[in-house]
């Protein structure tokens, strides 16, 4: 291969360094990758990852994928950068195609010093700053086999971007010596042919040249894997799941993660036998836990209610995607909390939780486990597609963030020194004692029906008021030992934003936008979503003459909720929404956040 | 002595079949001497799904249809606890037909109880899945739970009663009990549990029953004869009751045995963080 056979657009002389320019240098990259589903774009995304995050730089990846097993236009995108980010950035600095479509796509997305690198094969683009390569034919001549184009793109990229050699090299070792046969050694030999082909090309070699960060010892994770952790180690031994997009994986993780530690986990028939048995396993005592999303949800509406009123602890991860029904199963929304906050017929208390990153997952799944048990109550994870799914660097998870805290669970030592066992006994905080069955000399009756202290069924109408107050004022008592908020940026700011979830990555980012535009901004990421905490937010609002509640939502979900419990504060709270199936870029939220002259 | 939740009287009209099924189970429950800490029972939705209040026993009132799901729950969550399960047919072969089918696939070491009565008793006589064609106007074809079962090959237990032969069913159901402690996989019983308000059948199936294990081929541990079996009784006029299905080996196959075995389980397990902190370690420190 010599590069007189790559097809090189012209490039301009006043545009973008050539090859006797010096590299421009970039502190904060984003590479997207498409092709057809099966052309490995994910491969691409992850060897940029792991050589970024040798270098010590912020990683994030996301990925854009069809409801469908094979084929379909599919995009990868890995970002990297100096300074800690969890969002997807604005714009793609380069571009790497393996079809027509992938230009197309994503070509809008380019920042004016991008460049695109394409796998010429079966086709040939005239944009300017753009590069092709017939990788596919390359690697199958030599390798015999197309499909390490990718690996091939990886060798051309390493180069275009100035990467040191041996790293590059040692990425892919990392990445294929656990892999059988000679895959290995085929992905070297590719890497070797696209690295030959780019080196030298004029406008190719060194366009660019990446920063070294700071981030070592850090992990690259999903809020999926890090909720099946804290679920783990915050003693969750019962899990039931029905496989759905973008909730699976928690599933999946359990499932290795649990057996070996004694754990049981199931895959159900449904999701009413998912969170069915999870009821079952709670009611005999384990920590127990289901996830899904939105259509999985409605299907456990009942079970909620069920968990509810029969006061059995059990956590729910919703994994929110694009709704109502079926909707949008690989794209992003954060739509169901108002359907949460009201979830069920009938009323009866519930806590949902809003973790923002890989962190907060694993730490909010284990502190689910305690309030549920402490509380008695069922427990609400709500995370989103990209939370749940994109990778993002992260701290390393901290076992001494993690206690065990069983409430009023009662011994059999503290159960034979009762003069009763009463499953549903009044008490001042509204949460009877508990000792599952199987506690040597008591038996109680456990019902989704109203019922009296024992746990019978009963119509009476003051034992009715007695129940409901019990079980409704929980959210009352427990407000002070739910996850409270987070705040970011200065107390002096006029200026405040709210947000939860994943959304909290381009909300910092933007506050950055913003600051350097002289706008600072004060941003309470919300982590207790129902209760509304009140407390925390009412205080926040006073300090502010405007808050901008930013949700993936049409209505402005969390707003609502927001002007219902706090009604005095109604015009102080505005709505930045986003309901396309994409996430927030950071200069979209900057944008429409104005001062208050 | 610690005071427990005290039985209540049954809601049942008197004559009621169920009145059989709640005195064989505390016959079954004395005769296998399990104690009421250990035993739970989970009710459907239905007269029927009352049961638990009646006795002295852990007693979970479940969602209509969902109570295999939470008795399944139950089980893989604690294998040494006792437990059944008792609802009606609408509960069992309308809105819990999918739990039901399930069931004998995950073969768990829970007794299933099904009061079929071939109608909605406490919604006043509506058409149920195991109504005759014609009653109340019903013009689907009644299902047989019988035959759904003996199609799932796992090696369940799998039998029928009639609540007038109250001998035969308590033997049947200490089988089937015993069958779970063993370990050895799911059981179901149906039993013909007659309504005497909108249903009464209880002359017309005394002479329509016939007892499988009185027919010359009669042999529970071969599934394809006894399909067969219980088909030409159908087709013939007869309801088949007595063990139907009974696997030959006697291996621990309950899917409890397989994910707990004799480890202690989900709830008996301990969760405290000493107790786990080299394998959390490990665990947490495989991210990269």
């Amino acid at each position: 291969m010599s590069p007189a056979a790559a097809q090189i657009a012209p490039l301009p002389e006043q545009s973008g360094p050539g090859a006797s320019r010096p590299p421009l240098e970039l502190n904060d990259v984003s590479v997207m990758i498409g092709g057809q589903g099966g052309d490995g774009t994910l491969t691409v995304s992850d060897l940029l990852g792991r050589y970024f995050r040798k270098r010590g730089l912020y990683v994030y990846t996301s990925r854009n994928v069809l409801s469908r097993i094979r084929g379909g236009h599919a995009d990868a995108s890995v970002r990297a950068s100096r300074d800690p980010m969890a969002a997807v950035k604005a714009q793609v600095d380069v571009l790497v195609a393996f079809d027509n479509e992938a230009v197309e796509m994503g070509k809008v997305e380019l920042s004016s010093h991008g460049f695109i690198l394409y796998d010429s094969t079966t086709f040939h683009i005239a944009e300017p700053h753009s590069a092709g390569f017939p990788f596919a034919t390359m690697v199958g001549g030599s390798l015999g086999q197309p499909i390490f184009k990718n690996t091939a793109a990886y060798g051309a990229l390493s180069v275009l971007f100035g990467f040191d050699p041996a790293q590059t090299r040692a990425v892919i070792e990392e990445r294929f010596k656990r892999r059988g046969g000679d895959a290995l050694d085929k992905n070297l030999k590719a890497l070797e042919i696209g690295r030959k082909a780019a080196l030298g090309t004029p406008g190719v070699e060194n366009r660019y040249s990446i920063a070294s960060g700071e981030a070592h010892n850090m992990i690259l994770t999903t809020g999926n894997q890090a909720v099946a952790l804290g679920f783990v180690v915050g003693g969750g031994r019962f899990f039931a799941g029905y496989p759905i997009t973008p909730a699976t994986e928690v599933l999946e993780y359990l499932q290795r993660y649990l057996p070996p530690l004694g754990g049981v986990v199931r895959q159900a028939e449904d999701e009413l036998a998912a969170i069915n048995m999870v009821i079952g396993a709670s009611y005999a005592g384990a920590r127990a836990m289901t996830s899904t999303s939105g259509p999985g949800l409605s299907l456990m509406t009942e079970g909620l209610s069920h968990a509810g009123t029969a006061e059995l602890p059990i956590v729910v991860v919703d994994c929110q995607r694009v709704g109502p029904s079926t909707g949008q199963p690989t794209r992003h929304e954060q739509s169901d909390l108002s359907h949460l906050a009201n979830l069920g017929h009938g009323e009866y208390p519930r806590f949902i939780l809003a973790p923002a990153d890989p962190v907060d997952c694993f730490e909010l799944t284990a502190e689910a486990l305690n309030l549920a048990e402490r509380w008695r109550v069922p427990v609400i994870l709500l995370l989103d597609q990209a939370l749940s799914q994109n990778t993002a660097t992260s701290p390393r998870f901290d076992l001494s963030k993690v206690r065990i805290d069983r409430g009023k669970r009662l011994t059999p030592e503290a159960v034979a020194k009762l003069a009763h066992y009463k499953v549903y006994e009044f008490a001042s905080d509204g949460v009877s004692a508990y000792a599952p069955p199987g506690t040597p000399g008591i038996w109680a009756e456990v019902t989704g029906n109203e019922h009296d202290e024992w746990g019978h069924v009963s119509v009476n109408p003051a034992n009715r008021l007695k129940m409901m107050k019990k079980r409704m004022e929980k959210l009352v008592h427990a407000r002070n030992e739910l996850p409270s908020c987070r705040l970011f940026g200065p107390l002096s700011a006029r200026v405040g934003i709210i947000g939860f979830g994943s959304t909290s990555g381009p909300i910092l980012e933007a506050q950055r936008l913003l600051e350097h535009r002289g706008l600072p901004t004060r941003y309470l990421q919300a982590r207790t979503l129902w209760p509304v905490p009140v407390h925390e937010i009412d205080a926040f609002l006073k300090e502010v003459d405007v808050a901008y509640v930013v949700e993936h939502n049409y209505t402005g979900q969390f707003a609502r909720l927001l002007r219902e419990t706090m009604p005095w504060q109604y015009t102080k709270i505005r709505s930045i929404l986003k309901y396309d199936g994409w996430t927030f870029r950071a200069p979209q939220i900057a944008s429409e956040v104005k001062g208050v002259s | 002595m610690v005071q427990s939740v005290k039985p209540v009287q049954p809601i049942w009209c008197p004559g009621c079949g169920d009145f059989g099924v709640l005195a064989a189970v505390k016959r079954a429950a004395t005769e296998l001497k399990i104690p009421p800490h250990d035993f739970v029972l989970v009710g459907g939705i239905g007269c029927s799904g009352s049961i638990h209040n009646f006795l002295e026993i852990n007693g979970i009132h479940a969602l209509h249809g969902r109570l295999l799901a939470q008795a399944v729950g139950v089980k893989l969550a604690n294998p040494s606890l006792t437990v059944v399960a008792a609802g009606g047919d609408g509960d069992g072969y309308a809105i819990g037909m999918g739990h039901f089918i399930h069931a004998f696939k995950k073969n768990v070491s829970i007794l299933y109880i099904v009061m079929n009565n071939e109608t909605y008793g406490l919604t006043k006589g509506q058409p149920s899945p195991t109504s005759e064609l014609g009653f109340e106007g019903n013009v689907e074809p009644p299902f047989h739970s019988v035959l759904t079962a003996l199609s799932i090959p796992a090696p369940n237990f799998i039998a029928r009663t009639f609540s007038g032969d109250p001998k035969g069913m308590t033997a049947t159901l200490s089988e089937a009990i015993r069958f779970n402690r063993e370990g050895r996989g799911f059981a179901f019983v149906e039993d013909l549990s007659p309504c005497v308000t909108y249903n009464d059948n209880y002359k017309l199936w005394r002479e329509k029953v016939l007892d499988v294990a009185t027919l010359p081929d009669y042999d529970p541990t071969d599934r394809k004869k006894m399909f067969q079996l219980c088909l030409e009784t159908i087709e013939s006029g007869r309801i088949p009751i007595g063990v139907i299905h009974r696997p030959k080996a006697l291996a621990k196959d309950g899917l409890e045995m397989k994910l707990v075995g004799d480890g202690p389980g989900p709830v008996r397990a301990d969760i405290g963080l000493d107790a786990n902190l080299a394998a959390y370690q490990k665990l947490l420190a495989g991210l990269t």
